[in-house]
């Protein structure tokens, strides 16, 4: 399959390096498995998968951004907005209230896109001020309080918190993202588009590319998986808050590089980002099991986080870094 | 050689330097001796530039030796340079607009004026007068540098250069790369004036190609060619045309252009541009472009044909007169308005705006006709394999397969392969901007056939190129351009070729 051929080839390009990340999965499972056997049951690794199943959501909408060279750092607030938006309406508009929630982020991410190219705003810059003005809104509309779905409300969120023969919904369901930005990425002009932009936009522009609507593309593909992270999570939480996805912006930027994908754009799918997706999860459940404090977390993350960076570009060639 | 490397201020021995494709400095030897001025010519490619950088500790070369008052020497970085007493004057001016003469002077030495921790400005100030007094520049050092005309900047970098004097050890060179592209006559002059009373204080090398001025202000010449020295002469055994025909390296053949290939075009016209301006860059632009015809565009640097390349690319769209398009009156405002319209630029900036380095050979080649290959939202795969590796056959690109990336292509199979993204689009008009500049001999060749090839099959160019022997050899009709207006037009059919000093006398 030429999807195969070119990854590879992208693969041959750097070497070895390109391999690391798969390389340091199976080494963290194993090391996991080594130390606390229950680990490697098939439950306990389903509900790994279950668990990851949001930051992988978050992870692959993060990705079409950082893809072009750039960074949505709008997708926790989204996500908190969404799971405020559902819990506020899924009472009077049922499932409406699902397609309501991801409206909102596509219509937000389709403003940070906006702002970004027309305005000529630096994508951090933008998202950043995108993601505080979503979390005020989600303050906001809820009271500052979490709000708890009621059991009435809770029949809504089957097709999430349900499991069908076994296998928890959410997997599925972040299959189907998985194969949906797949097919984007590997068979669209946009996924095409996006690579030569992130790998080289001069000359994409000069191609004839249209830039600028690729770009807002991506921001509003990036805020509406980011809210459908947020659908889920209140999906399995039976609750929506302005802080429920508070604390998963650097776990997902983390997934997202630690998979290989390049900070500086270009190269990257999202079979990296499942991988960085995984490994960013067994690191988690690794450290509960070392007994690491929940909230001393981030700081393990951060550090990935980092070294993910230095270890995935070839520092020597880029002259200033800002 | 005729004095020993050693007593020579500055020498280089046997320098070599590959980049990937391109063999850019082969085994050259220069040496300067104190208070001379070295005068280093040749065309665009022939290797100028990377020596400079070598000079300047920008690039490192491959083999060779830097000997520097007869000891080999390493320059690890531009600093590293100028502790040593080289200094640059460079032809982009690289002086910061935003700060005072004295501060751009002590850029980055600012150390010797710090006293308890803190700047003492007074003193800064003292001692860029001083330094501007070397170069007669009565300006007060406390002006921002962009209140200067570029004449005074250029004194400026001077200055900026001879301040080395005070902290190199040894003798002090400086290069002074096209420093006269932006000045007048007057200040030409005063400018090598200074050049000549500082001979007592530093030696020179003098990068110009503008043969007039290099035999006027220095006491030797180097010529180089395809990266490497050529030959090297005193000022007082050489003229004009003997540089020119060093530099050139051939009486002009014909045949290098493919002259016997250049059919005439047909009698469609596929472009045509009436009373076409720009502000401040072009105006009152008329041309027909044919299908079939090589439309070559001459002039010098500011005489308007590079924004009027960029304008047909979508780059910089026109705000006067009309542009047709096979008939259709456009503005390119993006590039995509362009392609639109199937034009395609080939541009200068290879690496940059060519192609996207690191996407496969097949992923360029196609970029350009995604939409084509498109069917129901899904990119046909197969066709495009199919049409990539049909290109690379055509074209013959030197490739270890479709999927390689483009950066480790040679120059001109990466210029091939911008050639097959447009051919795969379709392209009814080439916009082949310095399509040749940095490739060597061979793959320059093979891109004049392919330009021939092109033509046969109705597609149009327009060619800006680096030497004005190109625009003529391929062209078959070339205009000439002066302060952003057309001042010439000339036929170029085989057999009837205008000479070049017949166009620069309209170019300048």
């Amino acid at each position: 399959m030429s999807g195969v051929t070119s990854v590879v080839s992208q693969f041959r390009f750097d070497g070895l390096r390109q391999w690391a990340p798969l390389g340091t999965l199976v080494l963290l499972v194993l090391v996991v498995g080594a130390a606390q056997p229950s680990f490697l049951e098939p439950e306990t690794l389903l509900q790994l998968a279950g668990d990851t199943a949001v930051l992988f959501i978050l992870a692959s909408g993060v990705a079409f951004s950082i893809m072009l060279g750039g960074i949505d750092l709008s997708i926790q607030s989204m996500a908190s907005l969404a799971s405020v938006i559902v819990a506020l309406t899924v009472a009077r508009l049922g499932y409406g209230s699902f397609v309501l929630a991801i409206g909102v982020g596509a219509f937000a991410g389709f403003l940070s896109g906006v702002a970004h190219v027309k305005l000529r705003i630096p994508s951090f810059i933008a998202t950043l001020a995108m993601g505080g003005v979503l979390y005020s809104a989600a303050l906001v509309v809820s009271h500052e309080r979490s709000i708890t779905l009621g059991v009435g409300e809770r029949d809504y969120q089957t097709w999430i918190a349900g499991s069908l023969s076994g296998v928890p919904n959410v997997i599925v369901i972040a299959l189907v993202v998985l194969i949906f930005v797949h097919i984007l990425q590997q068979h669209t002009r946009f996924g095409r588009y996006s690579a030569a932009i992130g790998a080289g936009e001069p000359a994409a522009y000069a191609s004839g590319v249209k830039v600028n609507r690729q770009k807002v593309l991506a921001y509003i593909l990036s805020a509406s998986l980011a809210a459908l992270a947020g659908v889920v999570l209140a999906g399995r939480l039976a609750s929506g808050s302005p802080t429920l996805a508070a604390e998963l912006l650097l776990p997902a930027i983390a997934a997202v590089v630690v998979g290989g994908t390049a900070i500086t754009g270009g190269v990257g799918s999202i079979w990296r980002t499942l991988i960085g997706s995984l490994i960013i999860s067994v690191v988690r459940v690794g450290m509960t099991f070392l007994g690491v404090d929940i909230f001393a977390q981030n700081i393990v993350f951060g550090a990935v986080l980092i070294a993910a960076v230095a270890v995935t570009i070839d520092r020597s060639k880029i002259p200033i870094v800002k | 050689m005729n004095a020993p490397v050693a007593q020579a201020a500055l020498a280089l021995v046997k320098v070599d330097k590959r980049f990937p494709g391109v063999h850019a400095l082969k085994d050259v030897s220069i040496d300067v001796r104190r208070g001379e001025v070295i005068g280093l010519i040749g065309e665009n490619g022939a290797g100028k530039s990377t020596l400079m950088k070598i000079l300047s500790g920008v690039y490192q070369p491959d083999r060779g030796d830097i000997l520097i008052g007869g000891k080999r020497s390493r320059l690890a970085n531009a600093a590293d340079a100028a502790r040593q007493g080289i200094g640059m004057v460079f032809q982009e001016q690289s002086l910061f607009p935003n700060l005072t003469v004295g501060e751009n002077l002590y850029l980055g030495a600012e150390a010797q004026f710090i006293r308890f921790g803190l700047m003492d400005w007074s003193a800064l100030y003292d001692a860029a007068r001083r330094q501007l007094d070397k170069v007669s520049l009565a300006i007060d050092p406390r002006m921002r540098a962009d209140e200067l005309d570029f004449a005074s900047r250029q004194m400026v970098e001077l200055a900026k250069a001879l301040t080395l004097e005070e902290h190199a050890k040894g003798d002090l060179v400086i290069l002074l790369d096209e420093p006269t592209s932006v000045l007048e006559r007057a200040e030409i002059d005063i400018l090598f004036a200074r050049v000549r009373a500082l001979k007592s204080r530093a030696s020179f090398i003098f990068v110009s190609h503008r043969l007039d001025e290099v035999l006027e202000l220095s006491d030797r010449i180097y010529v180089m060619k395809d990266g490497a020295v050529v030959a090297e002469l005193e000022t007082a055994n050489a003229e004009v045309q003997t540089l020119h025909r060093l530099m050139v390296g051939r009486s002009l053949q014909s045949e290098y252009y493919r002259e016997s290939l250049q059919a005439s075009f047909r009698n469609e016209v596929v472009a045509e541009a009436v009373g076409l301006g720009l502000a401040d860059k072009y105006r009152d632009v008329d041309f027909k472009l044919h299908a079939g015809e090589i439309l070559g565009v001459a002039g010098v640097i500011g005489s308007g044909r590079e924004e009027l390349t960029r304008t047909l690319a979508g780059l910089a769209p026109h705000d006067r007169g009309r542009l047709l398009v096979r008939g259709r009156e456009v503005r390119l405002a993006t590039p995509a308005e362009a392609v639109d319209c199937g034009l395609g630029y080939v541009p200068r900036e290879r690496r940059v705006e060519g192609l996207v380095l690191f996407l496969s050979v097949a992923a360029n080649i196609t970029l350009a006709a995604l939409t084509e290959l498109t069917r129901y939202g899904f990119v046909d795969r197969r066709e495009e394999r199919r049409l990539a590796r049909e290109w690379v056959e055509r074209l013959q690109v030197r490739t270890p397969g479709i999927d390689a990336l483009c950066l480790n292509l040679s120059g001109g199979n990466q210029q091939k392969v911008v050639l097959a993204k447009w051919l795969t689009a379709k392209a009814k008009i080439l916009i082949l901007d310095h399509p040749t500049r940095g490739l060597d001999v061979g793959a320059k060749e093979e891109v004049y056939e392919l330009a021939r090839a092109v033509t046969k099959q109705g597609v149009a160019i327009i060619l800006t190129s680096d030497t004005l022997d190109e625009t003529i050899g391929l062209s078959h009709n070339v205009l000439v351009m002066r302060d952003g207006a057309i001042t010439h037009r000339a036929g170029a059919s085989p057999g009837g070729k205008p000479r070049q000093v017949d166009l620069i006398k309209h170019m300048v």
